[in-house]
């Protein structure tokens, strides 16, 4: 039974995702329903899977158990065919740019209109310097990958995520490595996209005032599950202890700061405090 | 007792990859009709190993036809034999030295090459930036890569065995005086085109371009995403086209001649 109507406003259904990797639980029985037409904000302690996350949604990775549905299809699922189907329909923002270092940078944004369409080189042309500029790069569409500033690559990485105008576009880390200014056009381009296009955005970022901006619905996760969620002027004041500590940035609370370890003392060599 | 185990394990680890090594090559095989949409990938790569490879190629097989040329006339000037100098030359090369010399030179110049290029590219996301863009790498990256490989190594021991011949004669002709007919005519009248020039020549450069373009492809497309990894990479990719090469080289000469 295909459960999910064109009407549905839930693009993306996770239930019961449960990942384990290298011996840690990163995902434990996580639900989540990312809405249609919609920014959306996933938040959470540094290594608490958000990235991993990304990646159960792509098909990059699977899970040991759950069920991840993008657009009324569970990913886990998909043969190849299917999966890239579905794929040329993402946009994807990856953590550290990971531009093609054989192409200059106007070859790296139009890489995926030349591979999935028959548009004629004018065309191109267009959608990739408009994208650009966008971006505030369009005087940079010669240079190589490798003559950019770490924040211009991600702008870069950004015009190519939307340079096919995706159904969804998946940003991880969007706003590291911006100034004020690029990131306010950033903020406006991903809001721009969102309402004139009615792409579904899911980004993961660090910076809440940024998202505060843009988003229309924030899941925290810590501990492999949802701790909160809520809109963003809200979430924040909403008075769970897991909230309280992430957004106020105290090192005590339930979200640990500390990677699983074992005893402090005695990993620098000292006897046991009390013995 | 030690050392048993720690030649298990090598042992079991060779073995292990060349079981990987040859359900990747099914892999490739698979996705070379895939590829045939990026023919203008596999032309780039085709002038990446075989242009650029073509000094060292051509410089070699100069030294080395020149060296067995003063080699052979020594040797055969005390049977009175030098007029057959053109002849062992050629056959040495066509047969031998120029599939073999070939493909152990391809696989230090342009399969290090490859190995790094790709354990580069995986360690910095972009073979997963290609997957999330709906482009399959193993079309788009390996296969391309592996044509040019099995395309290019044939090219370029014709361009050897040429040169070695050419310098065979320098040798012997220019420099010690063997009579220019009798060089030609002797090696002519001797050299069979199917047993001396397609077998060796195109049969075994054909098997060679293909094992040391999987190999490199290979490695690169395993190597740990690491600095480490890739450097490792690199090397096991000479290491193994070598031993490959001659094993093949020993396995295909009692098979075709
Ligand atoms: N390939 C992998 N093999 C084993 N463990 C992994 C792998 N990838 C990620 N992990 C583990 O999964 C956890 C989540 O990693 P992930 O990269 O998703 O974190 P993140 O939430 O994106 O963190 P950050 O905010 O720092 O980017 C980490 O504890 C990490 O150690
Ligand atoms: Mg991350």
């Amino acid at each position: 039974m295909n459960a999910a109507a064109p009407s549905d406003d839930t693009l993306i259904r996770i239930r019961g995702l449960t990942t384990v990797l290298s011996g840690k639980k990163v995902f434990d029985a996580l639900d989540m329903d990312i809405p249609r037409g919609k920014v959306t904000a996933i938040m959470g302690p540094s290594g608490t899977g958000k990235t991993t996350l990304l990646k159960h949604i792509t098909g990059q990775m699977r899970g040991d158990a759950g069920q991840v549905q993008v657009d009324g299809k569970n990913v886990p699922e998909l043969g190849r065919e299917a999966l890239y189907a579905l794929r040329e329909k993402i946009g994807y923002l990856f953590q550290n740019s990971a531009l093609l270092t054989d192409f200059d940078v106007f070859e790296n944004v139009a890489f995926p209109l030349r591979q999935h369409t028959r548009l004629p080189e004018v065309l191109i042309r267009n959608i990739v310097l408009t994208k650009l500029q966008a971006v505030g790069l369009r005087g940079a569409a010669q240079l190589a990958p490798s003559e950019l500033s770490g924040g211009m690559a991600r702008r870069v990485a950004l015009a190519r995520a939307i340079v096919f105008d995706p159904m969804l576009i998946l940003y991880d880390e969007p706003f590291v490595g911006l100034d004020p200014i690029a990131l306010n056009q950033v903020l406006k381009l991903i809001r721009t996209l969102n309402e004139t296009l009615g792409i579904t955005s899911v980004l993961v970022a660090h910076e809440l005032d940024a998202i505060k901006q843009v988003a229309d619905h924030i899941f925290l996760i810590a501990n492999g599950k949802v701790v909160a969620q809520g809109d963003p002027k809200t979430i924040a004041g909403d008075g769970s202890p897991w909230t309280r500590q992430f957004f106020g940035g105290e090192a005590d609370g339930p979200v640990p700061f500390q990677y699983p370890a074992g005893d402090y003392a005695e990993a620098l060599g000292f006897p046991r405090s009390g013995a | 007792m030690n050392a048993r185990i720690e030649r298990d394990n090598i042992v079991t680890q060779a073995l292990g990859q060349i079981g990987a090594c040859g359900l990747f090559l099914l892999q490739i095989l698979a996705a070379i009709p895939r590829s045939l949409r990026y023919v203008r990938e596999t032309v780039r790569q085709l002038w990446f190993v075989g242009a650029m490879s073509l000094t060292i190629i051509m410089v070699c097989g100069l030294f080395v036809g020149m060296v067995l040329a003063l080699q052979l006339y020594h040797v055969l000037s005390i049977f009175g034999g030098t007029a057959a100098t053109g002849t062992v030359v050629a056959i040495s090369i066509y047969r031998e030295l120029g599939p073999v010399i070939t493909a152990l030179l391809f696989a230090g110049r342009a399969g290090t090459a490859i190995t790094a290029e790709i354990g580069l590219m995986r360690a910095t996301d972009q073979i997963a930036a290609m997957e999330l863009m709906a482009v399959d790498p193993l079309a788009y990256v390996a296969a391309p890569r592996f044509l040019a490989g099995l395309i290019a190594l044939p090219l370029l021991c014709c361009v050897f065995s040429a040169l070695g011949i050419f310098g065979g004669h320098l040798v012997g002709v220019t420099w010690l005086g063997i009579d220019n007919g009798t060089f030609w005519s002797n090696m002519t009248a001797t050299v069979d085109v199917w047993k001396d020039i397609i077998s060796g020549v195109v049969w075994k450069s054909l098997a060679f371009g293909a094992v040391v373009a999987l190999i490199a492809v290979f490695q690169g497309y395993t190597a740990p995403p690491t600095s480490e990894g890739v450097a490792y990479a690199t090397t096991r990719t000479v290491v193994a086209s070598s031993i490959a090469i001659l094993a093949l080289d020993f396995v295909l000469t009692a098979f075709l001649m």
